[in-house]
C-alpha cells in the first residue's frame, strides 16, 4: 500500500494542479444541500431487508422547468415490482398521488414523509392506490409484501 | 518542510480510518444512526463520481441515495472503512452506467429534457469563478479526453489518491490507473503550460 501510495505522489507542479482541480470542482459542483438530507431519511427504513427500486423515468408536464411543474409522473422498477405515480398539485398547495402497482396486486402501500409519520392505503385488484392532500416535501413509498416469502419493496426518496 | 505536513495528512487519514471503522461497527450492531456520520464523510466523493460519469444533479442524487439504501442490505458484508468506500463507489459507478445506458434506449425523448434540466456543464460556470486561473484550468480541462476529465476529477477528489478506489470508479483495471493518471495529468499540464493565461508558478 505505501509503495502505491508514494507512486501516485507526483512532481509539485501537477499536485499543485490537483488541489486546484479539487477546489474548482467543489466551488462550481458541490454535492447539492439536499443530498445528505435526502440519503439518511430513505435510509432511516424500519425495515431493513428491502428491495431497492431504481429510478426509471421522471417525466414533467406543464410549464417544464423542474420544481414548478404541474404533473409528474414518475416510474420506479425493482425485480419484481414497477411503481409508477403521478403527482398532481392542486390548487390547495397539497398534491394528490396517484399510483399503480405492476403486476397488479392488492398490497399495503405506505407513504414515509420528512415531517410526520407515514400513512397507508390499501391499493385494489388492479394495483391502484391514491394518496390525497400531501404536502410538498421529501417523501418515500413503501410496498408491503402480502406474505411473508416476499420482500418490502421500497423507493429512492423524492422530493414531492 | 515536506514532512510534517504528509505526517498530518497520514495523521488525518489514519483518525479518519479509525473513526468510519468504529462507525461501521455501530452500524453492523444495529445502531443506524452511526451512519449518519458516514453518510457526511463519503457523500462528497459519490456525488463526484455520479457526475464525473457524466449524470444529471437529479440522477446523481438517486443514484448515491440508492447506493446508501443498498449499503444498508449489505452492511454485514463490509469490515472495513476501506472496502466501504470501494464499495460504495463501485456501486455509484454501476448505478450512473444503469442510468446512462436507460438514457441511450430513451435518446430521443430524453434529449430535450437534459438540455433543460441539468444543470450547465463547465462553460458559463466558468465565469462564476473569481480567479481567472481557475478559469484557465477549467478551459483546459475541458479540452482533455472524456476519460481524462473523469478520471482527473475522482483523482483531485480522494484524499490521498488511493489505486484500488480510483480504479473502482473508472470500471478500469487497477494497473492501469497510475500510468492513465501519468498521462492525464501530463497532458493538462502541457496544455496548461501553452495557455499564457495561466502564466507560471
Amino acid at each position: 500500500m505505501g509503495r502505491e501510495m508514494s507512486e501516485l505522489t507526483g512532481p509539485p507542479v501537477e499536485d499543485g494542479i490537483l488541489e486546484r482541480l479539487r477546489a474548482v470542482f467543489n466551488h462550481i459542483d458541490p454535492p447539492p444541500p439536499e443530498l445528505d438530507e435526502r440519503v439518511l431519511f430513505a435510509i432511516a427504513l424500519d425495515d431493513v431487508d428491502v428491495e431497492v427500486t431504481r429510478l426509471q423515468q421522471d417525466l414533467f408536464a406543464g410549464s417544464g422547468a423542474r420544481g414548478t411543474e404541474h404533473s409528474r409522473t414518475v416510474t420506479f422498477d425493482s425485480k419484481s415490482l414497477t411503481i409508477m405515480i403521478s403527482i398532481v398539485d392542486r390548487s390547495d398547495g397539497l398534491v394528490r398521488l396517484d399510483g399503480w402497482l405492476a403486476p397488479p396486486a392488492p398490497l399495503r402501500v405506505e407513504l414515509r414523509l420528512a415531517a410526520r409519520s407515514g400513512t397507508f392505503v390499501q391499493a385494489d385488484d388492479a394495483g391502484r392506490f391514491v394518496f390525497e392532500g400531501v404536502a410538498h416535501g421529501l417523501a418515500q413509498l413503501i410496498v408491503h409484501p402480502a406474505d411473508s416469502a416476499s420482500r418490502t419493496v421500497a423507493t429512492p426518496a423524492l422530493t414531492l | 518542510m515536506d514532512w510534517p505536513v504528509s505526517a498530518q495528512l497520514d495523521e488525518a487519514r489514519a483518525d479518519r480510518h479509525t473513526r468510519l471503522a468504529r462507525c461501521l461497527e455501530r452500524a453492523r450492531d444495529g445502531e443506524m444512526s452511526a451512519l449518519t456520520e458516514v453518510v457526511h464523510e463519503l457523500n462528497p466523493l459519490l456525488w463526484h463520481v455520479a457526475r464525473a460519469a457524466g449524470l444529471s444533479a437529479d440522477d446523481a442524487m438517486d443514484v448515491v441515495q440508492i447506493t446508501w439504501l443498498e449499503l444498508v442490505q449489505r452492511l454485514h458484508d463490509i469490515r472495513s472503512p476501506q472496502a466501504l468506500t470501494a464499495w460504495l463507489v463501485s456501486t455509484t459507478r454501476r448505478g450512473a452506467w444503469h442510468v446512462e445506458s436507460r438514457m441511450r434506449k430513451r435518446d430521443v425523448d430524453r434529449r430535450a429534457d437534459v438540455a433543460e434540466l441539468t444543470d450547465p456543464g463547465p462553460g458559463p460556470v466558468e465565469r462564476a469563478l473569481t480567479d481567472e486561473r481557475d478559469g484557465t484550468l477549467l478551459r483546459n480541462f475541458g479540452r482533455l479526453s472524456v476519460r481524462c476529465q473523469q478520471l482527473l476529477r475522482i483523482v483531485a477528489m480522494v484524499d490521498r489518491p488511493d489505486y484500488d478506489i480510483v480504479a473502482k470508479a473508472m470500471q478500469m483495471p487497477r494497473g492501469s490507473v497510475g500510468p492513465t493518471r501519468g498521462r492525464c495529468l501530463a497532458k493538462l499540464r502541457d496544455l496548461l503550460l501553452d495557455d499564457p493565461t495561466w502564466g507560471e508558478r
